[in-house]
């Protein structure tokens, strides 16, 4: 029996099946954490673990975030009162979830790139492989041969 | 004026006895470049209270603003921030106690809220004190004059609040947020 559009679309969300059949594998992930919105939503997607929320919120990420956003407000806000560079980050207490800074940890990242896929404000790259390393080995391996 | 029905019935009509007695008394403190105190209320509490030492003519001091909200939980960081950034010397947040929450939950998530608008505050070097949460019940009008007087007092003894870009003194910030 085909798939439906809604059954394409919830076998879409399961991060572990789309990992696999995607075949992108190896990905190099960027994040960009000035405009990270801190929504949570790579920790939700991401198979591995790789990403998760941290329990401090890094305060340059206010002071570094784009004009329009609300985070970007937080900051303009936070930049008239001050009196002295942020000092590091801050805890964050726990009913507090937005403003949390995402820890990455590049040890667990299979790159899948269901992080970037997810992510609502595109605040994650997720860089394919190296198509082009591997393309002069197989020229190198012709030559050889 | 002690019991939630009651005060619930009246609300409406003191609403604008408070607000007309606190901008009576506003525009001669601002003139003379006094502090001003944004007041973020619950309407099942702590407005409630206001609303009550309003009736019994118990004074507040004439520095703060009361603003009114459904639920502390409302409260965002940003209101507070920008509260503080558009002229205000204080902020306080007035809600329900622990547990009493009429939306169960919404202290809880303001307490928090201020805690962290605090350490916000104390890593760029400003007194964590602008910003402060208390909690009381309707029934409590004498809690709240003395919450008020207790930021006006400790507001008053911190330094005037710098800020960068000039901007509209205490009028913006209660006006912004309404």
């Amino acid at each position: 029996m085909p798939l439906t559009d809604r059954g394409r679309e919830i076998l879409k969300r399961l991060p572990a099946t789309h990992a696999r059949s995607s075949g992108s594998i190896g990905c190099e992930i960027v994040r960009h954490e000035d405009l990270c919105i801190g929504c949570g939503t790579c920790p939700r997607n991401c198979p591995t673990g790789a990403s998760r929320r941290g329990a401090t919120f890094d305060v340059h990420q206010l002071l570094d975030a784009p004009a329009g956003s609300r985070r970007g407000e937080l900051g303009a806000a936070l930049r008239r009162l001050m009196r002295s560079q942020p000092s590091g980050p801050v805890e964050v207490p726990p009913r507090v979830t937005v403003y949390r800074t995402i820890l990455y940890d590049g040890e667990r990242c299979i790159g899948c790139g269901s992080c970037a896929r997810n992510c609502p404000v595109e605040a994650i790259e997720a860089r394919p492989p190296e198509v082009p390393a591997t393309a002069p080995e197989g020229e190198g391996a012709e030559v050889t041969s | 004026m002690t019991t939630v029905t009651e005060t619930e019935a009246g609300a409406t009509v003191d609403h604008e006895t408070v607000s007309a007695a606190v901008a009576s008394e506003a525009p001669a403190t601002a003139a003379a470049g006094e502090r001003s105190i944004v007041a973020f209320c619950c309407r099942e509490c702590a407005y409630a209270a206001a609303d009550a030492s309003a009736n019994a003519r118990t004074p507040l001091p004439p520095t703060v603003r009361l603003v009114l909200l459904p639920c502390t939980g409302r409260v965002s960081p940003l209101h507070l921030l920008s509260a503080l950034a558009e002229g205000a010397d204080g902020v306080m947040v007035a809600g329900c106690l622990e547990g009493q929450c009429h939306y169960r939950e919404g202290n809880f998530n303001a307490i928090d809220r201020v805690k962290f608008v605090q350490r916000l505050l104390a890593s760029v070097g400003v007194e964590p004190e602008r910003c402060r949460m208390f909690t009381m019940s309707a029934g409590e009008p004498p809690k709240f004059v003395a919450a008020v007087r207790e930021m006006d007092r400790v507001v008053g003894a911190l330094p005037p609040l710098a800020r960068r870009a000039a901007g509209e003194p205490a009028l913006a910030a209660t006006g912004g947020e309404h």
